[in-house]
């Protein structure tokens, strides 16, 4: 089947597209540079249309996912929608069911997201949970930071063993890339403990977060993955830790990149959490300068931001004893899950407030670190939903950066308290994005991170994952109409994905079946073989399961793009 | 003012649901409307004038001119006055569960029992009950820790376990005896029992206030006795006779008052 | 040496590492000895598990069956039965579809599908056993792990309500107190076992600590090592039975060990304050972090009763107990259960898959149930198929059939086939899938009919 998309106002970064008035074309699932006749037009005279959006960092599959959904009926209850002829029915808004989440990112034009944290021995549930999720791309990280056997090759130094590792744990577990999370901390988790700063090692184990984030980075270039190691630095959400997190980066300044297809050797992730000053919550303040300005002065990092919607949430993550610190600020219900050998996690809701000081200072940084990273392909939107808040905020974050006059009125009226605009410079910030560089950091600028070869640019040859919204760029004030940008890119006028239109209109017409993206590496075959005899009696020894019952079998994904590495090339 | 009368016609072994049937939503109908108009009965819906006939006097502007008079057995129809903002419903008879739930406004007269859940959620106006009411009584929904926030409960005879559960607001009233765990997780609030109970009252309770007048089988020793007050201000009612005052529950560092009549409750004295 | 078996050694094959399809441990480790298609032997499982593998063709259900008439169970064709069982389903105005926790989670997916279809109730074992669990985790929180790590690093393990050397008796083997871990090289003499329980059981009989507190105190007694964990001196002399030197005791030792780990059983959650009992021992737990660590964890009883309440959580947003009938999804403790829209007499027609409600309900849910259709998809003849209407032969997952299921602690596993099946059983898959498809026949077809 051909079409064209006629008339569109084309934004598509990667290809230096910038708000051309031009036709885009697409055959059989593909971009193309030319159809037939028989072509069906899509009118999209004067609407933008982008690259299909691509999430590089969110919560939406897996096992702490499932025990929100399990604890918070509460939050179930809130998004519940009928079924209709197409659509299964709908629920929560923190942490939506797997059809929801599907549907939800259709609707505001996202085609890809990434699954930032998958333990291997639940590998299977995060597959399980991606196959119910539809119309969308689902890139699972697994998680490393905190393994036993890495622990062990880092304190040794062993980087080509560890690279083996990495190989031989991304095919087992079925994921495409390495996180990092918290490295040591989630461990001494497992002792009630947290370590604090990079140089803290973990209880009995003698290594540091600085010697495990460092071999990761090391082996992950040795491989020459796709995608850089994925970092969630030490001491997340704890005032004064924005030393923490320029020395991680610092940390992994001098490793050489072994990629040609991303531009970093290093992805911080939701730096607003990471990029706090002070030493308490009472005398917090902004430590975004320094994170923007290391980035701005380094290439080989990359940050997505987290921003802090003001919405009640649900926040998860694999560093388990930041959610403890949490759970007794707030004293609302606490989960949590240490997950043998490998992690922890935590879960707690949160209600995020424009009356409370510190809420409003988070989202104040969230903002600053969007502002004050000069270039977009170095920064990319996320929410770290549902961390910071759900990704159906994604458009109202982009009508806050494309409108100074709506920030300043925020800080104005008061819907923010005082400290957004007393201990940041947000109020100083005059910088708006356009909608090319919209188009970076939710298109482009994550493809790019990622590596993908297919896909986060109207390229020929490209996978047809696009979007359309009923927005005349040329027609419209974004500084002025924040409320007509959020509504514009919440609901898609297109949502296109691998040529087939699931979107039309913000509704939904079709629902497909998810891919799920993982990486094989060839080429460590040896290497590979070294590290199971090594691991082996240990595995047997102190997991409580068998290894041919750990691995995800090919069974568990039904529509696999796999990226083959050649190990060093 | 218009007047709005159901007579039972026959019952239904599965349970109607009356969430649509509020004075908020039906103050413009006619009877040709509830003539037209299909009740939810399992996961089908079948004609509402199958089970009742139903009278319609005069005439109304708004929600607040409606009176709604259930008469009947209505232990198979749950939600009724659910989420109503105003108005009044009086039903002669027995309800099912969630009667009153999420109400946010005007008044709802039950002579009757009532099943679970009466009064879930509840934000304002008054939810009255002349016989027993079961579990769960102006709780939360399950897993929220905001509960029941406004409006008044009255329930003249007994009610069964973890009445007011996470109460954040608003007051109850029991004139009968109460089962285990009253008030439990509430923060907020004020729960008055006139007859006895068994075990627990305010059980992980924060804050508020829970009087009971009758006596308690059993205390919890997450539950500091204070001191015996006289003709105590409780929640701003004045009170008269001795009241032993507690607080807890410790266990949470909870600051709720727990307050019981000192002469029926002498031997949890220490 | 009367109860002497010999080891089995007539056998032509071995299948190792299969997953055990009885208790929430799933044990993993198992080996089948396979001879002329069936298990003769089974290497490693416990007693319980042993049996229920190795007797598969014990009172097995081989053939589809309709009650006729008569009133008795008549043998038919799976057409006929599996027509008979859509014809009921698309029928109904309040149907149940429950059970689920011994099938697979494949299984489940077709369920799902065919209860958003028709408006129906699903539910599962939870509803009677852990329900209250889960009702608790919802107000207080669910601080778990895995049990790897209570084998490598817990120094104590705590069991409450709990009887586990009968009832799961290789959890405290292959999981928490025996075996020997990373930080507990020694086994069972680096840890400390306590039994709370009224009952002097024989989990009790084989701890260190027993405190066996009086049935229905659990509320007040977990109350009290609260008030005391917060530094209150207790008023009485005794705590639902108990010294309160004990209490203080046990509080002070549960504070001083480095991981400790709390398993709760049914005991915990059917005594007086149900779901309370639990949410107070979970606030507990979170009280003890503040200290050292602490983990709890459900013990939960079917293979998959965990998976299923893990599947309708991803699916739906929530655990168990959740009604389609308006066309989207409802739970609502007391409303969306089984137990009370049958002893309500709300429930028109029930399909019960992998479980046994005529067993193990109370009597006036089985009283409702022997008045309306029954549909029945088990391996074997149990009380439910007395009351069963319609009786549809599956087949044993992890044996015959493989599939998905989640421990207790939720660490997914892939349960691999061994043998195969009796010829004239399907899978269970396969049979909801057909009930599925017939029912969006007799669906359209209504539809059509309407139209014109």
């Amino acid at each position: 089947m051909e079409y064209v998309l006629k008339n569109g106002i084309v934004y598509d970064p990667a290809n230096k597209v910038a708000g051309e008035k031009k036709d885009v074309m697409f055959k059989d699932g593909k971009i193309v540079d030319s159809v037939s006749a028989d072509a069906k037009v899509l009118d999209v005279t004067d609407k933008i249309v982008m690259p299909a959006g691509i999430d590089p960092h969110a919560h939406v599959a897996g096992p702490k996912l499932v025990v929100g959904r399990i604890y918070r009926p509460e939050d179930s209850r809130k998004g519940v929608t009928h079924k209709t002829d197409i659509l299964r029915s709908e629920s929560g808004f923190s942490i939506p069911s797997c059809p929801s989440t599907g549907y939800r990112y259709s609707r505001m034009g996202y085609g890809t997201v990434v699954e930032a944290a998958v333990p291997p021995l639940e590998a299977k549930h995060t597959h399980e949970e991606i196959n119910s999720t539809p119309n969308l791309d689902i890139v699972p990280l697994s998680l490393f930071g905190n393994n036993w056997f890495v622990l062990q090759y880092a304190k040794q130094n062993q980087i080509e063993d560890l690279a083996g590792f990495i190989a031989a744990w991304l095919r087992l577990a079925k994921c495409y890339g390495v996180k990092i999370v918290n490295p040591c901390g989630s461990e001494a988790w497992g002792w009630g403990m947290n370590v604090h700063g990079l140089d803290d090692p973990a209880p009995y184990w003698d290594v540091t977060g600085r010697e495990v984030v460092t071999a990761l980075a090391k082996a992950n270039e040795m491989l020459g993955l796709p995608h850089s190691v994925h970092v969630h630095p030490n001491d997340l959400g704890h005032p004064g830790n924005y030393p923490t997190t320029v020395s991680t980066m610092e940390a992994l300044k001098d490793i050489e990149k072994n990629s040609t297809v991303r531009g970093q050797t290093m992805h911080l992730t939701h730096a607003q959490f990471h990029a706090y000053g002070g030493t308490s919550w009472r005398d917090a303040d902004s430590g975004a300068d320094y994170i923007a300005d290391y980035v701005n002065n380094n290439d080989h990092v990359t940050i997505d931001v987290g921003q802090v919607t003001l919405d009640e949430t649900t926040t998860m993550t694999a560093d388990a004893p930041m959610e403890f610190d949490l759970y007794k600020l707030s004293g609302l219900k606490w989960a949590n899950k240490d997950v043998e050998l490998e992690t922890a996690a935590g879960i707690v809701p949160v209600i995020y407030s424009g009356k409370a000081p510190v809420n409003s200072l988070q989202w104040a940084i969230g903002l600053e670190l969007f502002l004050k990273v000069n270039d977009p392909w170095k920064v990319c939107l996320t929410t770290d939903h549902p961390n910071a808040g759900p990704f159906i905020r994604y458009p109202r974050i982009i009508s806050w950066l494309m409108s100074n006059e709506r920030r300043q009125e925020m800080m104005d009226n008061r819907e923010v308290h005082p400290w957004s605009h007393r201990r940041t410079s947000l109020a100083s910030l005059e910088r708006e994005y356009d909608f090319n560089e919209i188009a970076t950091i939710t298109r482009a600028g994550p493809a790019k991170i990622y590596g993908f070869q297919d896909r986060g640019a109207l390229t020929p040859g490209f996978n047809a994952d696009i979007a359309v919204f009923d927005i005349n760029p040329n027609d419209i004030d974004p500084s002025r109409n924040h409320e007509a940008i959020e509504k514009g890119f919440s609901s898609a006028m297109y949502t296109i994905k691998d040529g087939e239109i699931l979107v039309k209109d913000g509704e939904i017409v079709k629902v497909v079946k998810s891919h799920t993206l993982w990486t094989d590496v060839k080429g460590m075959e040896e290497q590979e073989k070294r590290v199971m005899d090594r691991v082996m009696p240990d595995f047997t020894k102190y997991y409580t399961i068998k290894f041919e019952n750990y691995q995800v079998h090919d069974k568990y994904l039904p529509n696999p793009i796999v990226t083959e590495v050649q190990a060093g090339k | 003012m218009k007047t709005i009368t159901f007579n039972q016609k026959k019952t239904s072994q599965i349970a109607l649901e009356f969430d649509e049937l509020i004075p908020d939503e039906v103050y413009s109908w006619e009877k040709a409307d509830f003539e037209k108009y299909m009740v939810p009965i399992g996961n089908s819906r079948f004609p509402l004038t199958d089970y009742f006939d139903i009278e319609v006097e005069g005439s109304a502007e708004s929600p607040e001119e409606i009176k709604m008079i259930l008469n009947g057995d209505y232990g198979r129809v749950k939600y009724i006055g659910t989420k109503m903002g105003a108005g009044e419903i009086i039903v002669n008879g027995p309800v099912d569960l969630h009667c009153g739930s999420q109400m946010k406004g005007g008044s709802i007269l039950v002579n009757g029992d009532a099943e679970s859940y009466a009064g879930r959620e509840m934000e304002g106006g008054s939810l009255t009950i002349m016989g027993n009411t079961r579990e769960f009584c102006g709780c939360s929904y399950i897993g929220d820790w905001r509960g029941m926030n406004g409006g008044t409960i009255t329930i003249h005879g007994n009610a069964g376990k973890q009445l007011g559960e996470c109460l954040s607001g608003g007051s109850i009233y029991v004139k009968g005896d109460c089962d285990i765990l009253a008030g439990i997780h509430m923060t907020k609030g004020f729960i008055q029992i006139d007859g006895d109970v068994t075990r627990w009252p305010g059980g992980q309770m924060k804050n508020g206030d829970i009087v009971i007048n009758g006596e308690l089988g059993r205390l919890l020793e997450g539950f500091v006795q204070q001191e015996i007050v006289e003709n105590p201000e409780i929640d701003g009612k004045d009170f008269s006779g001795k009241y032993i005052k507690y607080t807890g529950d410790i266990a949470l560092n909870g600051k709720g008052r727990l307050w019981l009549d000192a002469e029926k409750n002498r031997h949890l004295l220490y | 040496m009367a109860n002497y078996e010999p080891p089995v050694t007539d056998y032509e094959s071995i299948v190792e590492n299969c997953t055990c399809a009885f208790c929430g441990c799933n044990c993993d480790d198992l080996d089948y000895l396979i001879k002329d298609g069936h298990v003769v032997g089974v290497r490693h499982a416990c007693r319980l598990g042993a049996s229920k593998i190795m007797e598969d063709m014990d009172q097995r259900l081989l053939v589809p069956m309709i009650r006729g008439e008569d009133g008795e169970l008549a043998e038919t064709d799976w057409d006929s039965a599996l027509d008979k069982a859509a014809e009921l389903i698309a029928g109904a105005v309040r149907p149940i579809f429950y059970g689920w926790s011994e099938t697979s989670i494949e299984t489940m997916h077709h369920g799902l599908e065919l209860g958003e279809l028709v408006g129906a109730v699903l539910d599962n074992q939870a509803t009677i056993c852990h329900g209250p669990s889960l009702q608790a985790v919802q107000n207080a929180g669910y601080p778990i792990s895995t049990l790897g790590e209570v084998k490598n690093r817990a120094d104590m393990c705590l069991y409450t309500g709990s009887n586990a050397m009968n009832s799961h008796p290789r959890h405290m083997a292959r999981y928490s107190t025996f075996p020997r871990g990373y930080f507990r090289p020694r086994g069972r003499f680096d840890r400390t076992v306590v039994t709370l329980d009224p009952k002097y059981s024989d989990t009790a009989k084989m701890s260190d600590i027993w405190v066996g507190f009086e049935q229905n105190g659990d509320y007040e007694f977990y109350n009290a090592i609260r008030a005391v964990l917060k530094g209150k001196k207790l008023q009485k002399e005794f705590i639902s039975g108990i010294p309160k030197e004990d209490v203080e005791e046990l509080a002070e030792a549960m504070k001083n060990v480095q991981f400790g780990a709390l398993f709760f059983g049914l005991g915990l959650t059917h005594t007086l304050s149900k779901q309370r009992n639990i949410d107070i021992a979970i606030q507990m737990v979170a009280d003890l972090n503040s200290y050292t660590k602490w983990i709890l964890m459900p013990m939960r009883g079917h293979f998959n009763v965990n998976g299923f309440n893990i599947f309708m959580a991803f699916e739906t947003g929530f655990p168990y107990g959740v009604d389609f009938a308006r066309g989207y999804q409802r739970y609502m403790n007391g409303e969306t259960n089984t137990i009370d829209l049958l002893t309500r007499k709300e429930c028109d027609v029930f399909m019960v898959i992998a479980a046994d409600p005529g067993a193990h309900y109370p009597g006036g849910a089985v009283k409702h149930l022997a008045e309306i259709p029954v549909i029945q998809v088990d391996i074997h003849w149990g009380p439910s198929t007395e009351i069963a209407d319609v009786v549809l032969p599956g087949s044993f997952v992890g044996v015959e059939v493989g599939g998905t299921s989640y421990r207790m602690d939720g660490v997914p596993i892939w349960m691999k086939k061994a043998i195969d099946k009796p010829e004239t059983c399907r899978d269970d898959e396969w049979i909801i899938k057909e009930i599925l498809e017939r029912v969006k026949k007799i669906k359209a077809e209504q539809g059509a009919l309407a139209s014109k």
